[in-house]
């Protein structure tokens, strides 16, 4: 069975995919970037989300929010840079194309499959658990399929962090 | 050493401070974060078991949320940011 990402030892992960895939994940830190950069994005909401659920605590989520917000989009932008890296020194190996990752970029993908998930999440309007079934004549299919490939991705990538 | 000056009570506080209630962070069921993805992050964050982590999100998951940690103001602040930068949906209240 094909693996996307495997652990080979401390500090040391492997990514392997096939050129198709490869031309696909190429594309989706610049679109995550396009989603960060705008703040009316509809995903904005989802990817930063209010932190005290009370209305008495309005006052506290506006600042929490103002502050934050920069802070969390400093993480992503920096995870998204170092997945961007990867993909660079992604090379020829055998039959596919692979890189060797560090954990910190392991986790970097990790961020960014996430983000792009929730971001799809978003587009798509799934307000439903998942239940793998895809009506081929829901005008969605083309992207609830990509939701399901970066999810098995991300399997792959929880399965060889909790490796270690 | 010096000593600080007595203060003169010159009246009585007139506004009831609130007790300093703990507060709690909840994690909300979410429909396209992975289980294994939420269980991962408790883990990783908190340093909860897989036992303990995996109990959370099933909680999150059938019952639709789940206290996942709890302390003063600071640090729930500090974990729902922690859980927001993983793309969890989490938020804090007063534990009443």
């Amino acid at each position: 069975m094909a693996r996307a990402f495997q652990r080979l030892g401390a500090d040391r992960y492997r990514a392997s995919f096939t050129r198709g895939e490869l031309d696909v994940l190429r594309n989706l830190p610049d679109q995550l970037r396009v989603v960060l950069d705008d703040d009316d994005d509809p995903a904005a909401e989802r990817l930063f989300p209010p932190a005290y659920a009370a209305d008495e605590d309005a006052e506290a989520d506006e600042d929490y929010r103002r502050l934050m917000r920069s802070e969390l989009l400093d993480d992503k932008r920096a995870a998204i840079g170092l997945v961007t890296t990867t993909l660079e020194r992604v090379a020829r190996r055998g039959t596919r194309w692979a890189v060797e990752l560090s954990e910190e970029e392991a986790l970097a993908w990790l961020g960014v499959l996430n983000d792009i998930r929730l971001t799809l999440g978003v587009r798509l309007d799934v307000t439903d658990d998942l239940d793998g079934e895809i009506d081929p004549g829901d005008p969605r299919a083309p992207g609830l399929h990509l939701l399901y490939y970066l999810g098995w991705l991300e399997e792959h990538l929880v399965a060889a962090l909790s490796a270690g | 050493m010096s000593t600080a000056p007595a203060r003169e009570h010159t009246h009585e506080p007139d506004e009831i401070v609130e007790p300093d209630l703990p507060w709690v962070v909840i994690v909300w069921n979410d429909p396209v974060n992975l289980m294994s993805y939420v269980t991962f992050v408790f883990q990783k964050l908190f340093g909860y078991t897989k036992e303990k982590a995996t109990k959370l999100m099933l909680d999150v998951h059938h019952k639709g949320r789940a206290v996942v940690s709890s302390g003063p103001r600071e640090k729930a602040e500090f974990d729902v940011y922690r859980l927001h930068s993983h793309g969890l949906w989490a938020t804090m209240q007063k534990d009443r």
